[in-house]
């Protein structure tokens, strides 16, 4: 009984050193949002900044854009990447290490300020896709290409996160998948079911776990980034992490509360869409399974 | 329950250790020893920083001037005073984000020994006491080739600098634009208007806080309102903003037949660039008078490519060398910026970077003189006199951020 | 039935495959090009000096230690989320939820945010401008990958092969290595590819805590990645790209190594 206690604890403490590491950074982040900076004689603990973000419309117009952007392109990048995960297992790509496999790995390992490079390359008015239709004689000139980057229906931004989430998702969830399938999927084959029903029966419930978290990273990622909104979305409104990180970069060091409490903003919204959605999909789960828990 | 007790237990030692270290660093703080230059001469210097590295922290995104660095620049050093230069790449506000961290946690052999500054920075850092000096009496070459009474040496963006950084290049406001597709060189606000009603959608600028665009904004605002009018106002945004109304109004004018109808601006001035050499836009700006010079000879930009100048002028100003307060290698440091101010140096950046050197033509010798004498800007190039003659100063430092706040208020989608 | 499915699925297959190597196609072209200017399909001015900058660079000099660096905290960061997920999924204790919950936060947090509370921390504990503390960081971050991977694959394994080693007479170190670990190779791959590239990807930390003494490929990259010069920016990528394939390649040698072994030992 006293093992039973004794390991687990013994496995959990490197990963506790490293989480007391980053909550200590993340507490003295959250300290400055609420403007106590000892550096800059800032010492007296205020709501003040808290207070002029909430009262402003410019912050709820980010918010409402961020949301808007994280959840369509978490969206599309989850069916897509499932379906190309799906695709991969189901034409026996994912077996073994299939060199296609890799290839589409690329995306992931890209800094999302080439992504950004690539997106003006080609999605620009100028840029090849313009141009290729330009050459086609489909459009007169490059004002009638659609405004596809820096407009405020976010299409560039959305398009250059699916560029590099899909994979992401494809990637995450393709092990286990080729796993399940081989294993289980097989099963339920010889049991009479068709590849098609036995994928979706059996493979892809078993595969929602992973799927949940991708979709959860992916989610969380993009509400929390800037690069892609601040290099390809339009001035006004700024999605939130780039009001955010514009007020950290601010040379006037004394911004940096009203930057911390915009990221708080920012981070206790993302905690509150990860538990919502971890709680509606633990019913989910429970249904799935007949009334049983999936935590054993 | 008992999840409860431990949350509790783990957020009271959580505080009481940031606690512990808070304090702990305000006490190192205090017991900083300095070097007084007053009490050491350059010869001591010299000497003390033989042998030594000294780290270079600056912006490391042009492959020009980081090369200059580390085949000219360090050997150099390397062969007449035994000093290694170590150069850092890091954007400006990460340098002060790090270094401020150093101070505040009380290091006092810090990691930045020379910062590459100007502006809104320096003026943070300075009043953060983030900055060692004053130093630029105890350089040789200071004294020697700089002129000391100049307002350039004086103030940065109308803050005092009393010796807290040492000048490092010159930079002023062009306008580029390529003669094949437009012949027009708009040398005034108004024939701008016109240019960009001939042209409409293909030309922007960047978005402030964008450091190029933020500059292009203060010139139109010369445009129309005297610059000696900014030199003493009160740092208030209703006083700004009604000092710059036309200005504002004028932009405003401008938003419907600019690219995106004024509905949104390039994040940054590379990617105004991007757009200019694609062909996308017609009208291009730098804060580097000379750099259509190197973008020619690379390929980037056509051969018809050239830079003007607005008749009333553009802005202009000087880039800095500073030394961070808790370095720790303060007499390596200043050696080195004492170099960067010899003639050789300035010539050879003038030369190799095409950035214009910041020493007193009269101080120097004929034989110095031809140093730079010899130099040809290159080509899409104004005459350094020329630019010279049309530079206007820049903006008291604290003005800036209030003039990006109306522009994004009273100008974007307007 | 079957072939219209298969057909369907490598459909899907090649044209994500046209999707990702499009940009890419052009990434290289821009490696030799300076200009290419509207509505020309060909760049008009090509040249080498994104190859001669890039292969000339300091980048190359520090590439070593920088993958170095990356490997190190990828391996230490898959350990701990392989000793995580298993405490997680194999035992039962107060606040397991929240336990798995946090361990996403460095994900959701901005870097800017926690970066430099751990800074000054690491300052005062003489860990900042050195190795060690840029890795820790590493770590940090790549753990809400290494964490959920390794918890996914852990529990899609369950422990029953394990347990049945342990019932033959079996160390539980040695019923581990030898029954699960060969199972767990492919998510281990996967963690630790993601980790590698957190790490080495990571730019904002790595200046922050490291400064100038510990220099990455990626610290040296991102600078020219915004300056909107696209012949260097190219040049860098494809490098960068080039060095994460190859690495990539060498882990999986080395697990392919471990694997059959392993495979051995359970027949």
């Amino acid at each position: 009984m006293k093992r039973q206690r004794l390991v687990p604890l013994l496995l959990l403490l490197p990963f506790l050193f490293l989480l007391a590491v980053f909550l200590l950074g993340l507490c003295s982040g959250l300290v400055q949002s609420f403007g106590i900076v000892p550096p800059l004689g800032l010492t007296e603990p205020t709501l003040r900044y808290y207070q002029e973000l909430f009262c402003s419309d410019e912050l709820w117009r980010s918010l409402g854009y961020s949301l808007y952007l994280s959840v369509v392109s978490s969206v599309l990048a989850v069916i897509g990447g499932v379906l190309l995960c799906s695709a991969l297992v189901l034409s026996g790509k994912a077996k073994g290490r299939n060199k296609m496999v890799g290839m589409l790995q690329l995306p992931i390992m890209l800094p999302h300020v080439v992504v950004a490079l690539f997106a003006m390359n080609l999605l620009s008015q100028s840029g090849l896709l313009a141009r290729l239709l330009y050459a086609l004689g489909m459009i007169s000139g490059q004002e009638s290409f659609p405004d596809l980057l820096f407009d405020q229906a976010g299409v560039g931004i959305i398009l250059s996160y699916l560029w590099k989430e899909i994979p992401f998702v494809a990637f995450f969830v393709v092990t286990l998948m080729a796993a399940v399938n081989e294993n289980l999927g097989e099963a339920a084959r010889n049991l009479g079911a068709s590849p098609i029903q036995a994928f979706f029966r059996v493979t892809l419930p078993l595969c929602m776990p992973a799927i949940k978290n991708a979709f959860l990273i992916v989610l969380a990622f993009s509400f929390g980034a800037y690069e892609l909104p601040f290099l390809l979305g339009p001035t006004t409104p700024k999605a939130l992490p780039v009001a955010a990180y514009l007020e950290y970069i601010s040379p006037d060091l004394k911004n940096r509360p009203r930057a911390m409490a915009m990221n708080s903003i920012v981070l206790f919204i993302s905690l509150g869409m990860a538990w919502l959605y971890y709680c509606l999909f633990q019913q989910k789960m429970i249904r799935l399974q007949g009334g049983k828990s999936d935590e054993e | 329950m008992k999840r409860n007790s431990i949350i509790r237990k783990g957020t009271a030692l959580l505080l009481s250790l940031l606690i512990c270290l808070g304090a702990s660093g305000c006490q190192a703080k205090e017991e900083q020893a300095e070097l007084d230059l007053s009490q050491t001469s350059f010869e001591d210097l010299v000497e003390q920083a033989k042998g030594s590295t000294v780290s270079f922290y600056g912006w490391g995104g042009d492959e020009l001037i980081n090369n200059w660095i580390d085949t000219v620049f360090a050997p150099q050093m390397k062969e007449k005073y035994d000093i290694t230069i170590d150069r850092v790449p890091m954007d400006i506000d990460q340098i002060l984000n790090k270094l401020s961290s150093e101070v505040q946690a009380g290091k006092r052999d810090g990691s930045i020994d020379m910062i590459w500054i100007n502006g809104e920075n320096f003026f943070s850092a300075k009043e953060n006491n983030l900055l060692y000096g004053p130093f630029t009496q105890a350089l040789p070459n200071f004294k020697n080739y700089v002129d000391e009474t100049s307002s350039d040496t004086c103030y940065d963006f109308a803050y005092p600098i009393e010796g807290y950084e040492a000048p490092y290049g010159k930079a002023q406001l062009v306008l580029i634009n390529d003669k094949e597709k437009t012949p027009e060189t708009p040398s005034n606000a108004q024939e701008l208007l016109e240019f960009v009603k001939k042209y409409p959608g293909q030309v922007t600028y960047p978005a402030p806080p964008d450091f190029t665009g933020s500059a292009f904004v203060r010139n139109i605002i010369y445009e129309f309102v005297d610059p000696e009018v900014f030199v003493d106002m009160e740092a208030d945004k209703e006083n700004v903003k009604a000092a710059i109304e036309p200005a504002l109004a004028y932009l405003r004018e401008l938003n419907p037949y600019l690219w995106k109808q004024g509905k949104s601006f390039p994040a940054t001035v590379a990617q105004q660039e991007t757009m200019y050499m694609d062909g996308e836009l017609l009208l291009h700006m730098r804060y580097e008078s000379y750099w259509i010079a190197t973008a020619i000879e690379k390929g980037m930009c056509s051969q018809t490519s050239r830079s003007f100048l607005f008749d009333n002028g553009t802005i202009g100003n000087t880039n800095f060398v500073a030394i961070a307060q808790n370095a720790s290698n303060k007499a390596g440091a200043l050696v080195a910026i004492n170099e960067l101010l010899s003639p050789e140096i300035q010539a050879s950046r003038y030369d190799q970077l095409k950035i214009l050197p910041v020493l007193d033509n009269d101080k120097l010798s004929d034989e110095e003189k031809s140093l730079f004498d010899a130099v040809d800007p290159g080509p899409g190039t104004i005459p350094q006199e020329e630019l010279l003659e049309k530079r206007l100063p820049e903006m008291p430092v604290k003005l800036v951020p209030i003039i990006e706040e109306l522009w994004q208020e009273e100008v974007v989608g307007k | 039935m079957k072939s219209k499915l298969s057909l369907c699925c490598k459909g899907i297959v090649w044209l994500a495959m046209f999707g990702v190597l499009l940009p890419l196609i052009v990434l290289l072209i821009w490696c030799f090009t300076e200009r290419w200017a509207w509505p020309e399909l060909v760049p008009q001015v090509f040249s080498l000096r994104g190859l001669r900058e890039v292969l000339g660079s300091q980048a190359l000099m520090i590439l070593h230690s920088s993958i170095l660096l990356s490997a190190t905290a990828a391996l230490i960061a898959v350990v701990v989320g392989l000793m995580t997920a298993r405490a997680i999924v194999f035992y039962q204790f107060p606040g397991q939820k929240l336990l798995l919950f946090a361990s996403m936060l460095p994900l959701i947090v901005p870097t800017t945010v926690f970066g430099m509370g751990i800074h000054l921390l690491l300052i005062r504990v003489g860990l900042s401008d050195t190795v060690p503390g840029v890795i820790l960081v590493h770590v940090i971050c790549a753990l809400p990958y290494t964490v959920s991977i390794m918890t996914d694959s852990t529990r899609a394994i369950g422990k029953k092969l394990e347990e049945q080693a342990r019932v033959l007479g079996a160390g539980s170190l040695r019923a581990f290595w030898s029954v699960s670990m060969p199972a767990l190779m492919p998510a281990i791959f996967s963690a630790l590819a993601m980790a590698y590239i957190t790490s080495f990807s990571q730019y904002f930390l790595t200046l922050l805590i490291g400064g100038g003494n510990v220099r990455t490929f990626t610290v040296i990259m991102v600078p020219y990645l915004q300056n909107g010069d696209r012949t260097l920016a190219a040049g860098y990528t494809t490098l960068f790209l080039l060095i994460t394939v190859l690495v990539f390649l060498v882990f999986r040698k080395i697990v392919q190594r471990f694997y059959p072994c392993l495979e051995q030992n359970r027949e």
